[in-house]
């Protein structure tokens, strides 16, 4: 296996670490999910909160990929993370991994268009855009959204889209900054 | 059963399911799932929470169906309620009877996940308390200088990175010291076998499902 080859085992556990970090970190907005939901679901809009807080939950791939700058690092973050949290978040139970693996590739998309090159802000848009497509994807037969009326569709989408840019994008280029600006990220590859 | 095995039957069901559409095999699935939880002597407790957990969720995806579906939506709604329980109740299948570290050791023994994968996530997944605890810290040491880290601010993320960067070495460091050698071939404590039984199950729920699928005329 040569791709193995490029990862350090400090590489593997930072990840993870990430992963398990954001999610301990993300618990805490449960209580938005819940208040939204319950709020929105008897106009049937329920599925507007998961849309708003998605970009959260991919939000470990997308920096992932940004910050280890090693192919499948995006798709490997959020595996992870989606890992640990089957175990330990756990009620969701195997439908997280399966999550896990379609918002780590879809964030992987995003700097497999930009051939692993631009990390900047075309590579986070791409990778915001192609997560939101990919994940879109796979809520049209998950979530049942190709049942859904167009108008609705289209919002979910946008809204969707605008996670993804703000949390993934946006905030991951503020974290990304501050990392780039106190050089951590260098001495964390060359252990 | 071997872990890995189990694992793959419990992804192909969740997908299959995915892309199905009918309410009584995800009922059926429930059910099944819920015998095998008691076999496994799984607490009243637990499987009422199972229930309450994914309550909301479901209901928001019924009435979002209901109100704005398009053709028969109120056979769409039931199906996508169904179908949050089928997810919860067979990975409950998984997560409540199989440890991670089981999981590790069939990956890397009977499928050869290199082991710094393996034992790394291992070595991440044991800080969990640990982290829970570090986020606190952050949080409370951004009060004391007025801060309030919010999930939506970047430094709490910032600092959570840095305590990442600095554990992900120590604990490497510490798994080498105490001999781990990447991509080194390794001998095991713990044994995982991979029985012909196990391939039959997986060959034999593959193929009830598929007959659950499309060979049953369900109403």
């Amino acid at each position: 296996m040569k791709w193995a080859k490029s990862w350090y085992l400090s590489d593997v556990i930072l990840l993870a670490l990430i992963g398990i970090f954001f999610g301990a970190i993300f618990m805490g907005t449960n209580y938005v999910y819940d208040v939204l939901t319950a709020a929105l679901s008897p106009i049937g809009l329920g599925g507007l909160a998961n849309e708003l807080l998605l970009g959260l939950w991919c939000m470990p791939g997308m920096l992932a990929g940004y910050m280890l700058r090693l192919k499948g690092s995006a798709t490997l973050g959020e595996l992870l993370a989606a890992t640990v949290e089957m175990f330990f978040g756990g009620q969701w139970g195997i439908a997280t991994l399966i999550s896990g693996i379609v918002q780590g590739f879809g964030a992987e998309l995003g700097y497999i268009v930009t051939r692993y090159k631009h990390y900047d802000w075309l590579g986070l848009t791409a990778s915001a855009a192609t997560t939101t497509i990919v994940t879109f994807g796979w809520d049209l037969a998950r979530n049942g959204y190709y049942k859904l009326q167009l108008w609705l569709l289209i919002l979910y989408f946008v809204v969707r889209f605008i996670s993804m840019f703000v949390f993934g994008g946006l905030l991951t280029r503020l974290i990304t900054d501050m990392l780039d600006r106190s050089h951590v990220l260098k001495s964390s590859h060359s252990n | 059963m071997n872990p890995s095995i189990k694992l793959l039957l419990l992804f192909i069901i969740a997908l299959e399911i995915s892309f199905t559409t009918i309410i009584s095999l995800n009922i059926a699935l429930v059910i099944l799932a819920t015998l095998y939880l008691l076999w496994r002597r799984t607490s009243l407790k637990t499987l009422g929470w199972l229930l309450i957990v994914p309550l909301l969720p479901a209901i928001g995806l019924w009435s979002t169906q209901y109100i704005n579906g398009t053709g028969d939506n109120a056979q769409m709604a039931w199906v996508l309620f169904t179908r949050i329980y089928a997810f919860v109740f067979t990975g409950a299948t998984f997560t409540l009877t199989t440890d991670i570290l089981e999981l590790a050791d069939a990956l890397e023994q009977n499928w050869h996940l290199p082991a710094k994968f393996a034992y790394g996530v291992l070595a991440a997944y044991n800080l969990v308390p640990k982290i829970q605890h570090e986020v606190k810290v952050i949080r409370m040491a951004g009060l004391m200088r007025g801060q309030t880290l919010s999930f939506w601010s970047p430094k709490l993320y910032f600092k959570a990175i840095l305590v990442s960067i600095n554990w992900s070495q120590n604990l490497a460091q510490a798994m080498q010291s105490h001999g781990f050698v990447e991509d080194a071939p390794r001998t095991h404590y713990r044994h995982v076998p991979l029985r012909a039984s196990d391939w039959s199950i997986l060959v034999i729920g593959i193929g009830l499902l598929q007959i659950g699928a499309f060979a049953i005329p369900w109403r």
